[in-house]
């Protein structure tokens, strides 16, 4: 079995016609129920939180079957997991999709919970420093992607759990 | 014996006819009871071996199956029941009945992907990969019992033969004849093309494009649009030597 960095690829990644959308109902449902399952590993594995569908994927292309997902199919496969509420268009055009393998409010509790374990309630941190900062340092907060973490920041100030400042941004 | 005329000749006739039918009666009778004893004598040497080889019965595929083979000589099924000598003696009813429940789980859990109709050999790769825990090895012969007797649950369950392999069916699609040429044909490769099919089987473009269209609707088939040289490939997973495709954590 092939193995793209530490990521254990499924072995439907190696059967050719997995890369061209099935025209037949039932085998075309199994089939995006495979590549989804699929992205949503990789991502959460990989740390991977948008991907673009003109850019270079790894999962999009298996050199060893020479094969590559056309773009019909790309677009299929991540309208399924945004259909899902797995995923979302970042734009209008269908470019850019941010995978959600939390969801919005799963990554709000984590950012509580983390605040809370550090004794952070009552403390002003900026944006950078939850993304990067010593103290989310091995937890799934580190290395977070910036537009997600905006959403789930404001998702916690709507409801009253912190406040964000222009310039600088603080949390209660 | 020369005709002679009058009501004397014809009792000593009759009286003749009765005895050689007595006599042929006897005959048959002493030949019966030599058989019904020389059977008995077998089949309890047979009951004798099977106790005395249970271990080797359970254990090793290959004298199970020899084993089979010697009691249909003579006419004693191991499986016909549950209960009874054999069954109480082997504990054999049991394991068809486990490995049919289980054949018919992986043939459920594999029928998205390969629509119901799967290789006997990936059948077996995937049944054994189940039981890893048990003890018992298990061969194609055993599977092939095992299926020979879910066919009474009348769901449909069979082994067809195309070409060299053997494929077990678990829904109830009738296959043509075209379709197990093409079978056949992709066993090559793990697919065909449009014009291979032509070409090989010589058949006119309709006929071939309907029956992979058949089989495609059927779920037997998928498409691959992907490779260089543009032609559509038809892939059948029942027959790729790909195996199991999917983890086998999800079966």
């Amino acid at each position: 079995m092939q193995n793209l960095g530490d990521f254990k690829l499924p072995q439907f990644f190696n059967y050719p016609p997995y890369f061209t959308l099935q025209p037949v109902r039932e085998t075309r449902d199994k089939q995006v129920q495979l590549w989804k399952e699929m992205i949503l590993d990789y991502c959460r594995t990989q740390k991977i939180y948008v991907i673009g569908l003109e850019e270079d994927f790894p999962l999009f292309t298996n050199h060893v079957i020479e094969r590559s997902l056309s773009h019909e199919a790309r677009q299929a496969f991540l309208s399924a997991l945004v259909s899902d509420g797995r995923a979302e268009w970042m734009d209008k055009s269908h470019r850019k999709c941010l995978i959600l393998w939390h969801g919005v409010q799963d990554w709000a509790d984590l950012i509580l919970h983390f605040v809370k374990e550090n004794g952070l309630e009552d403390s002003v941190m900026t944006v950078e420093e939850i993304r990067t900062g010593t103290e989310s340092r091995g937890t799934e907060l580190h290395g977070m992607d910036r537009t997600l973490l905006m959403r789930a920041l404001k998702l916690l100030e709507r409801k009253g759990k912190l406040v964000i400042f222009k310039g600088n941004f603080g949390r209660r | 014996m020369r005709r002679r005329p009058g009501i004397g000749g014809l009792q000593n006739a009759a009286a003749a006819r009765d005895q050689f039918r007595a006599l042929g009666d006897n005959v048959a009778k002493l030949r019966t009871d030599l058989m019904k004893e020389q059977l008995s004598t077998f089949r309890s040497q047979l009951e004798d071996f099977a106790r005395k080889h249970k271990n080797d019965i359970r254990k090793n595929p290959a004298f199970r199956s020899q084993f089979h083979e010697m009691c249909a000589k003579v006419g004693v099924d191991p499986l016909a029941s549950n209960k009874g000598f054999w069954a109480e003696l082997l504990g054999i009813g049991d394991f068809y009945y486990e490995l049919g429940v289980q054949i018919v789980d992986i043939c459920l859990a594999t029928r998205p992907l390969n629509g119901g109709l799967i290789n006997l050999e990936e059948l077996c790769k995937l049944l054994r990969q189940r039981r890893k825990t048990a003890r018992e090895a298990v061969s194609e012969d055993d599977c092939l019992r095992a299926i020979s007797k879910l066919k009474v649950l009348g769901s449909g369950f069979e082994v067809i033969s195309v070409g060299k392999r053997k494929l077990v069916r678990s829904v109830p699609t009738e296959l043509n004849k075209d379709h197990n040429e093409i079978l056949e044909l992709a066993q090559v490769q793990g697919f065909v093309t449009v014009e291979e099919v032509e070409r090989r089987l010589t058949w006119s473009s309709g006929r071939a494009i309907d029956a992979l269209d058949s089989l495609l609707d059927e779920g037997l088939a998928m498409i691959d649009d992907g490779h260089r040289d543009g032609k559509r490939r038809y892939w059948f997973p029942c027959v790729s030597s790909i195996s199991s495709f999917v983890g086998t954590d999800t079966l």
